[in-house]
């Protein structure tokens, strides 16, 4: 693999790779995320599920530089992190990647841009060295997930890839930065089975080289068979863990569709 | 993954193709029909004089809409500048203080305009409409509606230096496009460049990939008060005069550039080949209508016209969905009709998909 | 993909024509083209009858009359001279607006080619009396006497910003004042330069914060069709605000017919329109000198409108 940018050096040993405490989120009147505690050990995989609306989204953009909580406190890799220069960049930097849900790529740019747009290999005064970045995307196009070959390069423009090849170039993009934490958001939406497969496995990849993920799915099956640890979102706050085999696939879904209930019940 | 392409595809893929296409044919119908006036040089070298400031103009008008922002202040900016130019060059008799002054109000001017877009959120289209008020207005104030006749200003070096002429070229037209190079080296080579296409495609995305949209916008809009005043300089001292309202019979001029140019106006995607094309075409096509007899009344219609099917014709192309959106339409159209004619055309079958 | 170029070609081939051509036999200016500069935007009223008059001209006498409208801004007449001097024609017709200084090395220029270059509407005293013997003459109003002319009953508007085109403001301004009137200025700006409709409101405003004004007066023709409205507006009755302008716009020729425009200096644009076409054919083929015309002779009153009005609608007057 050629260079990629200058990060922290991963040597270091660390309990858990993010560590969010009693973290708020207030975006004017609403409150979504409410004094949230959230861990993920260095070699973990953490399942976080909750309904449409219980701030899976919110706190992972927290976790991945794009919001600033309004209170609370982040560690990376046991290290405090100064919430007033984290950003996306910055969590690149710490080796954080994140596949966010539906919008990571911009539709009309070629792939060999949306690859390294925010981290560009450039050459002096800031001037892209267009020609290796289009030879990575090439060399990363064959190994990425959900690609058939029908003709896409580095030059097309993700307007022209379907909905699993824009996935499996997120996902690629992730890989290819080497990152020690990987949140996946929804991502095995819009994916045929056999690419769904091919997520699921990728995932368990990542545990196996000894990296972290975060893995929010709605599909309860998905998660419970990739999960070490399940968390689960209700309106802000965190209403429920179990480790892997602490509950089974039938009791988690009925505890979801009460959780659904009871905020239907209660006119949320 | 393809085979290696053909020199004839790639020559397809040259960007900007389309439009330059239309420039070459517009100056083979003024040949043919005014051929004493377009088969000579002189006509070419009075455009290389008078399209400059609208191209500098144009150009930079295209990054800011490739970031999904457009800029209507930047005929006040043709104002304010050129009175700072006239004044530190006619009345100080300072030109490269006036170059200086001028550039740093543009400067001004853009970064307002930035901080009210990006950082108090107001749409572009409307901050910049209101800032183009208030300095216009503001130059009427401190020129006290005086225009500056600035005879003189042939005699600085600096005036030679940008507006001067080599034999009978403009000097103007070098600069011009070199600047127009530089942007384009910019927004398709450059960090800079990359950020604004993102941003102007998505700014959500290019949020979560790490751009700093906010920073960025401002710069863009910083850039773009440079280069109008710029563009001030050079229209104010080739004209040798500073008129206090000039500057506002660029704004229709300047867009309609961008935009034949093949720049999308849904931002993300920019053409400056098409930008430098679409303003020789907008800067030559008032001249060439009139001297091949076109009656002067036809004239703004005929630019409507033109403009109207370039940007029509690049959505077409640009914009696949709309394509086919367009097509299914007119199908639908034509298969009423056939229904309705008598004879039976309802048991007509398309053709073979 | 659809050419605007086959468009073009279409539209330019198929309108090669419209413009006037020599007749069967010789008439004396055929061979020479003119470029004219009309000054406004096509059609509008302190143009369409410098058009009408510069047309018939070149009908009668066989030219091809290039036209090139300006919209009254300086910086275009500039680009619209060059334009015309690149297509080499036997003159050109400018406006004075930009100024001697601008004006100077191109007309140079220009005379150096044996172009003719004439004037008209506000004039350019430096360069006429430099550039006479080729043929620069001046077909317009005089402009400081026009104002003081058009100021016997007024207060002003005026458009100072241009050059010798402020004279006329000046001429109604110092008359009114010599005459022991008070007189308040107030400077046109180019949104209503362009579109003049929209001195409506501030003309209203104006009388509505100073009721006891005697007169309103201005020298720009457009925004002199508006004044009658802004009184209606203002409630005022007929002959209770002595209003005095310039040019006979249709709407101007309303407010003389009910009483609201008192008089009107007219400066019988269609002379300044055929006058230079003239000076023109007359110049190039036996170097007669150039001629200063004051087209401004009188005023037009609402006792005298009732004759011209025929003339008006067919843009002549």
């Amino acid at each position: 693999m050629t260079e990629a940018a200058p990060k922290e050096p991963a040597a270091r040993s660390f309990r858990h790779v993010v560590r969010l405490e009693k973290v708020d989120m207030t975006f004017g009147k609403v409150q979504a995320l409410s004094n949230v505690d959230f861990k993920v050990g260095r070699n973990e995989i953490v399942g976080l599920l909750g309904d449409n609306g219980a701030g899976k989204s919110t706190l992972i953009k927290i976790v991945s530089g794009v919001l600033r909580p309004t209170s609370g406190n982040v560690w990376v890799r046991d290290l405090a992190v100064n919430l007033e220069h984290y950003s996306v960049r910055k969590a690149h930097d710490l080796r954080i990647e994140t596949v966010h849900q539906g919008q990571t790529l911009d539709e009309k740019q070629p792939l060999w841009r949306n690859l390294f747009v925010g981290r560009q290999i450039t050459g002096r005064l800031g001037f892209i060295d267009v020609k290796k970045e289009k030879e990575i995307a090439d060399h990363l196009l064959r190994r990425a997930i959900g690609f058939r070959g029908h003709g896409i390069t580095a030059e097309s423009t993700v307007r022209d890839l379907s909905g699993g090849e824009r996935q499996g170039i997120a996902i690629a993009r992730a890989m290819y930065f080497e990152a020690d934490l990987i949140v996946l958001d929804e991502p095995t939406t819009a994916l045929a089975v056999s690419e769904v497969r091919k997520v699921l496995a990728f995932v368990e990849g990542v545990k196996a080289g000894g990296r972290a993920c975060i893995y929010i799915e709605h599909n309860l099956a998905h998660a419970h068979e990739v999960a070490d640890r399940l968390v689960i979102l209700d309106r802000g706050r965190v209403v429920g863990q179990f480790e892997k085999g602490e509950i089974n696939l039938a009791d988690l879904t009925a505890r979801m569709i009460a959780l659904h209930e009871g905020r239907t019940n209660a006119g949320a | 993954m393809r085979g290696p392409e053909s020199a004839r595809s790639r020559f397809l893929r040259t960007e900007g193709l389309p439009i330059i296409g239309v420039l070459l044919a517009l100056v083979i119908v003024f040949m043919i029909a005014a051929p004493d006036v377009f088969l000579g040089y002189r006509i070419y070298m009075s455009f290389l004089a008078t399209v400059p400031p609208l191209l500098v103009l144009a150009a930079a008008l295209t990054l800011l809409v490739a970031a999904g922002e457009i800029d209507l202040s930047f005929p006040s900016v043709i104002a304010l500048s050129g009175w700072v130019l006239a004044y530190f060059t006619h009345v100080l008799g300072s030109p490269w203080m006036g170059l200086v002054l001028a550039l740093t109000a543009g400067a001004v001017v853009g970064w307002l305009n930035g901080i009210i877009v990006a950082r108090i959120g107001v749409p572009s289209i409307i901050a910049t409409l209101a800032t183009q008020f208030l300095w216009g207005g503001l130059t009427t104030v401190f020129s006290q509606g005086l225009s500056y006749s600035m005879g003189e200003v042939d005699q600085y070096f600096l005036w030679h230096l940008l507006v001067g002429r080599i034999g009978a070229f403009p000097v103007q037209a070098l600069w011009s496009l070199a600047l127009a190079a530089v942007l384009w080296l910019v927004l398709n080579r450059h960090r800079f460049g990359e950020h604004l296409l993102f941003i102007g495609d998505n700014a959500r995305v290019a949020e979560v990939v790490g751009v700093n949209v906010g920073r960025e916008k401002i710069r863009a809009f910083v850039l773009m008060g440079v280069m109008a005043a710029f563009a001030s300089v050079l229209l104010t001292f080739e004209n040798r005069s500073f008129f206090n309202t000039q500057g506002g019979g660029y704004l229709l001029g300047v867009m309609a550039a961008v935009f034949i140019g093949g720049t999308s106006v849904f931002g993300g995607r920019a053409s400056l080949v098409g930008t430098v094309a679409g303003s020789f075409i907008i800067g030559m096509v008032e001249a060439g209508l009139v001297a091949t007899g076109l009656q002067g009344f036809w004239v703004r219609a005929v630019v409507g016209v033109v403009f109207l099917a370039a940007v029509i014709g690049h959505i077409l192309i640009e914009e696949p969905e709309r394509r086919s959106a367009f097509v299914r339409a007119l199908r639908g159209r034509f298969d009423l009709v056939r229904k309705s004619s008598p004879g039976g055309g309802s048991t007509e079958r398309r053709g073979a998909r | 993909m659809r050419h605007p170029a086959a468009m073009i070609a279409a539209i330019g081939l198929a309108t090669l024509g419209p413009a006037s051509t020599a007749h069967a036999q010789e008439s004396l200016g055929s061979g020479i083209t003119m470029y004219f500069q009309m000054g406004g935007n096509p059609g509008d009223g302190s143009t369409l009858p410098r058009t009408n008059g510069a047309r018939a001209a070149a009908a009668s006498f066989g030219v091809k009359l290039v036209e090139q409208y300006s919209g009254w801004q300086p910086e275009v007449m500039l680009k619209h001279f060059r334009e015309a001097v690149a297509a080499s024609p036997a003159c050109i017709e400018i406006m004075g607006h930009p100024g001697n200084e601008a004006f100077a090395p191109l007309v140079a220029d220009a005379v150096k080619s044996g172009i003719v270059v004439t004037s008209g509407n506000s004039p350019l005293s430096k360069l006429q009396n430099m550039y006479g013997a080729n043929g620069f003459g001046y077909a317009g109003v005089d402009l400081y006497d026009g104002g003081k002319l058009t100021a016997q009953k007024m207060i002003e508007y005026g458009l100072r910003a241009q050059a010798e085109r402020g004279k006329s403001d000046q001429g109604l301004y110092d008359t009114l004042k010599a005459a022991g009137l008070q007189v308040d200025y107030i400077e046109i700006s180019p949104e209503v330069d362009h579109d003049s409709s929209l001195a409506v409101p501030i003309l209203t405003a104006y009388l509505q914060k100073h009721p006891d004004v005697k007169a309103i007066g201005t020298q720009h023709g457009n925004v002199t069709a508006f004044i009658g409205k802004a009184l209606e507006q203002a409630g005022k009755k007929p002959g209770a605000v002595t209003a005095g302008g310039i040019d006979l716009a249709p709407a101007t020729i309303e407010g003389l017919k009910r009483g609201y425009v008192s008089v009107v200096l007219d400066q019988q644009l269609y002379l300044q329109g055929f006058l230079p076409v003239a000076q023109c054919v007359l110049s190039k083929k036996y170097g007669f000198a150039g001629l200063s015309t004051n087209t401004g002779a009188g005023v037009v009153t609402p006792k005298t409108i009732g004759g011209l009005v025929p003339l008006i609608d067919k843009g002549i007057r």
